[in-house]
Parts: C-alpha cells; structure tokens; sequence
C-alpha cells in the first residue's frame, strides 16, 4: 500500500466505521462497505485524490442472492487503484446514483440497468445503451442461459454424415 | 425464369465483370486483420484486378468477416440493399458459417445465409490470405460460369429473407439515439 492509499483510507475511517480492507498488491485495494456508507466514502476518497471513476461494473452472486457494486476509482497521484464494493439485495435490485460525482457514471448506470436490470435511483436516462429490441432476462445474469436464447432466436446450420468421406478417410485414401 | 438462364450480352458482361471486381469489407470481426496483407504488396490483391471500395453504391462484392452481432446485422442488410446488382456475397471465417466460437452467445447469429444470399465461405478460424485469393477466384470463375447468383435469390425470396430477418432482429429499421 502507498503511502498516499494509506492516508486516504485513515481519513476514511472518520467517515465510515467499520470496513473491511483487502489488500490486492501494493498499488490496488479492495474494501467492502455496507450499502448506505458508499456514497460519503465516494465522494471523501474523490477529494482526497482519487477522483478519476474508472468502472462502475457489477457481479452477479447468484448463490448469496447478491449484487455485487464495484466502483474502481484510480488516483493520478500515485497511480493507485481503491476498489469500492458493496452488496445489494438481487431480489428488487436498487441503488442510488453517482451522476452528481462523476457525469460519466450515466453511461456505466445504464449498461448496469440493461445487463443486470439493476436501477439506480437519480438516474432517469434508463434506455438501453447497447442491446436492441431486448425480450428477455437482462443478458449478464446468471439465471439467463445464452445457449437457450441463441437456440431461440439464431437457427443453427444442420450438418448431415458423410459416410462415404469418413470411410474413406479411414481406409488412407484422403488425408483426414 | 431460370436463375442460371442468361443471354449471350449477360455472358459477356460476366466476364467482364469477373475482372474488375470492388469490393467492400464490412469487418466486423477480428478476420479484418487478414485483408491489410491481402491487399498490400505481399499477397497484392490487386493483380486479380480487385480493389477496396469505401462505399456500397459503387461496390460488387460485400465481404463480411467474421462475427455478426444482431445490431450489425441491421446495417449489413442496409449495406446489402443500397448496393447496385449484380451483387456477390462472400462470409469469411467459421463465426460466419455456424456461429464459430460465439455459437452460443446472446447478441450473435449463427449461419449469415438465412439473413442474405452467401454465394461463397471461406472455412476457418482465421482463414490465411492465401485462402482468401483462392476464394476470390474461385469468385471469379463462379461469376464467369453464372454460378454466383445469390442476387437473383435475394430477389426472388425476398419473403423468406425478410421472414428470417424479422425472427431474429424483430425490425430491421435501424434506430439510432443520437440522430433522432
């Protein structure tokens, strides 16, 4: 851990209580927080220096029935990495928005509301970024099985036996 | 009327036509990695008499390399239709054919002649360049033979390909956010 990692994250725990810290190597950091204390360690880690919001991205734990939010903010000081993760019920999956602290988050919120059906409250920019005219589970579920839906949708090609090649490749006559 | 019938002025515009021969590269897919040499100097597509086009409305052939996603496909048909006939198909690499590596993935097709008319495949994952200007002559001697007549399909199964389009994309219409 950098020094300038470790000062941010003492002045994090004024903020928040109780966190858990893991660390991944001496420049990336992961904690996990609970669902309410992620917005005020957002925004202190941003004006302690780690401004720049790499991903927002999402992980889908089917067994707990959990979301998993990742926030991936990256320090230009020191080249550092924090990781902020927090988990969230997958049952009715809601969350509040970062737009107000990075405007770029519009775009990661909207990918999230269209692969996991995850909304996030503040955002009312909701259509769909990547995907047309979806009809389905939201596609980077678990629960959602691709091959069924390609199966569905997409016909396959239908190859018959050739005997006759095969025999002959058996007997040496073509090089298989 | 019979898809091969063609008068002698159409035999001899075929073999013109198999001489000169644009050809727009829709690359989709990682197979656009193998045109830059087929086209440069080392393999010289050229000597055959084939060129890059930029655009639909001046090109012979579309060449669609590799995986096609359901949005792409939209405007690969639109390409396919703005192009003037006669028209010739190739799909190159085996995501093409069946779906390649991606056979069971949610956003791509698996068999590119259900959506248009594919006179000729190219097998493999990825073809070499050599494969590729073996496949653009035997191009050649299709259209020289009247083989390659995958226009005149479009044309007369429409039905069908728009049927098949409508099943997978639900509209073909392109929307776009940013222009509308």
């Amino acid at each position: 851990m950098t020094n300038f990692m470790s000062n941010a994250l003492e002045k994090l725990n004024n903020v928040v209580k109780k966190f858990e810290v893991t660390e991944i190597d001496e420049r990336e950091v992961k904690i996990d927080l609970k669902p309410e204390s992620v917005l005020p360690a957002l925004s202190l880690l941003k004006s302690e220096g780690y401004y720049h919001l790499s991903l927002l991205s999402a992980v889908d734990w089917i067994d707990e029935g959990k979301f998993e939010l990742v926030y991936i903010l990256y320090s230009w000081n020191d080249g550092g990495k924090i990781i902020v993760s927090t988990k969230i019920s997958r049952k009715n999956p809601e969350f509040v928005t970062v737009k107000h602290l990075w405007p770029v988050a519009r775009y990661y919120e909207r990918e999230l509301f269209e692969f996991f059906g995850i909304k996030f409250e503040g955002n009312d920019d909701m259509k769909p970024l990547f995907l047309e005219n979806w009809d389905d589970l939201p596609p980077l579920r678990k629960d959602f099985d691709p091959l069924e839906y390609s199966k569905k949708k997409f016909p396959d090609r239908e190859y018959q036996k050739d005997v006759i090649h095969e025999a002959k490749i058996i007997r040496g006559d073509i090089n298989g | 009327m019979n898809t091969n019938e063609r008068g002698i002025w159409e035999k001899i515009a075929d073999q013109l036509r198999s001489r000169s021969l644009w050809m727009l590269h829709y690359c989709t897919g990682c197979g656009a990695i193998e045109l830059p040499p087929s086209m440069t100097s080392r393999f010289d597509m050229e000597r055959f008499g084939m060129g890059p086009m930029a655009t639909p409305r001046q090109a012979d052939i579309l060449f669609i390399t590799g995986y096609l996603s359901t949005k792409t496909l939209r405007r690969v048909i639109y390409t396919y239709e703005l192009m003037p006939e006669p028209k010739y198909v190739i799909g190159f690499g085996s995501c093409t054919l069946n779906g390649g590596i991606y056979y069971d993935s949610y956003a791509t097709i698996n068999k590119l002649e259900n959506y248009i008319p594919v006179d000729l495949y190219i097998a493999g994952c990825m073809p070499r360049p050599e494969a590729l200007l073996n496949a653009f002559n035997e191009l050649m001697r299709m259209i020289r033979n009247g083989e390659a007549n995958g226009w005149r399909k479009y044309k007369e199964n429409y039905e069908w390909y728009k049927q098949n389009q409508l099943r997978t994309l639900g509209e073909v219409f392109v929307h776009d956010e940013f222009h509308e």
